[in-house]
């Protein structure tokens, strides 16, 4: 069965422009706009790597909310955090949340599947 | 300024409405009770799967205008049914417990389309952990009087407990999936439904069994005095056109009722700003 991937950011381009390269990839690939359509996706479905902005629906940093979710709910589930915003501080926090990869935009493509890969094959 | 997502969802035209016979069983015979409404998203988005969409909507604490927008989508589609037949529509309790605003919506809805009232049963669904039981106790109240009948959705699960059978006082108890799978091979799940039935038997109230997945299960739950059943075994939810295609249901031509989706909704949602008193309403009859 194919990997699932989700992608959360509000940029309708960057959301297409990534779920047709992952899908090429041979990922199932779902993208969300916005928070909570993230959160209700991930009750659902199992995703095997989330990638996310940290600014989500107007909240400065709803990336982590959905970083924190993973980890409450205990999901076997990969965390990217893709973000314009590039303090050490704000890289440290997701880290430290449990963000297990950091992309800074703008990332190539190929970064972003090298990336998901990556994790994919640690988990597997 | 671009379109949120919940506008979108809302939106009119963007539900779609399948239908689920319910069945009565007797003698070996089957025949239509009724048929619940279920509600699907937009097509080609996440919301297409009914799950996520409620989830999401109910994270954007967004019942009372989505329970306003399903119920235009079915009455929209429940002009081409038959008038004999049944409707069971899902209604938040969150929603009927926030005041007169959508049994004035549900009012005009039927009023509008010259729908009768009394066909239509409301399945009580509730996923937060509080209601105001005073204020959904005086809605359930209305809606009996009108010839409404209730029915308690997803029993025995999250918020359908023993407080919302007393609460809400249904017609009908509707037993989650949950204790209906596999009944034949769990003697347990079977006591659990045997205590269901009594106990709905003594509150005067009749058991709908979800969700039956086999032929094996179907026997237990009738041996176990249910007779309504909705099953995919039996017929799976469709759009009203294959339900009437297989002769669940007769067609109806069209007739010429058809109100204009959009400029009904921006009616409603004007009509909900206004500070009219409900018993304004409720004491006309409109269904001499």
């Amino acid at each position: 069965m194919a990997k699932r991937v989700l992608i959360i950011d509000d940029d309708e381009q960057l959301l297409e422009a990534c779920r047709d390269y992952l899908s090429e990839g041979g990922y199932e690939v779902d993208c969300a706009r916005e928070l909570e359509e993230a959160q209700s996706l991930m009750s659902y479905l199992p995703y095997s790597v989330i990638v996310t902005d940290l600014r989500l629906s107007k909240l400065a940093f709803g990336g982590l909310e959905i970083i924190k979710h993973v980890k409450e709910q205990a999901l076997p589930t990969r965390v990217i955090v893709l973000t314009a915003y590039c303090w050490p501080e704000l890289k440290s926090e997701a880290s430290t949340s449990g963000a297990d990869a950091f992309l800074r935009k703008p990332t190539r493509l190929k970064e972003l599947g090298a990336a998901v890969d990556m994790l994919i094959g640690a988990n597997a | 300024m671009t379109k949120s997502l919940l506008d979108a969802i809302l939106e009119p035209g963007a539900l779609s409405v399948r239908f689920q016979p319910i069945f009565h069983l007797q003698n070996g015979e089957r025949r239509v009770d009724s048929v619940e409404a279920l509600i699907r998203g937009p097509r080609g988005t996440n919301f297409a799967r009914a799950d996520i969409l409620f989830d999401y909507v109910r994270r954007k604490k967004a019942e009372v205008a989505m329970d306003q927008s399903c119920l235009t989508a079915v009455c929209d589609t429940v002009l081409r049914l038959p008038a004999d037949v049944r409707v069971n529509v899902n209604v938040h309790a969150s929603t009927l417990g926030q005041g007169s605003t959508f049994l004035e919506f549900f009012h005009r809805c039927m009023r509008k389309r010259a729908l009768k009232l009394d066909r239509f049963t409301i399945e009580i669904v509730e996923h937060a952990p509080s209601y105001d039981a005073v204020q959904l106790g005086k809605s359930l109240s209305q809606l009996r009087d009108w010839g409404v009948r209730l029915a308690l959705d997803d029993v025995g699960l999250g918020q359908s407990n023993y407080r919302m059978m007393l609460d809400c006082d249904p017609e009908y108890f509707k037993l989650d999936a949950y204790f209906v799978r596999d009944i034949t091979k769990d003697p347990k799940r079977r006591a659990v439904v045997e205590s269901l039935v009594a106990l709905a038997a003594r509150l005067e109230s009749a058991v709908v069994a979800e969700a039956v997945a086999s032929e094996e299960d179907l026997s237990r739950v009738t041996e176990l005095g249910v007779d309504l059943v909705q099953a995919n075994i039996l017929c799976p939810a469709m759009p009203l056109e294959e339900l009437q295609r297989l002769g669940h249901v007769k067609a109806l031509p069209v007739a010429g009722t058809q109100l204009n989706p959009a400029s009904e909704t921006r009616d409603d949602r004007q009509f909900e700003g206004r500070t009219m008193t409900f018993s304004m309403a409720v004491g006309q009859s409109f269904y001499t």
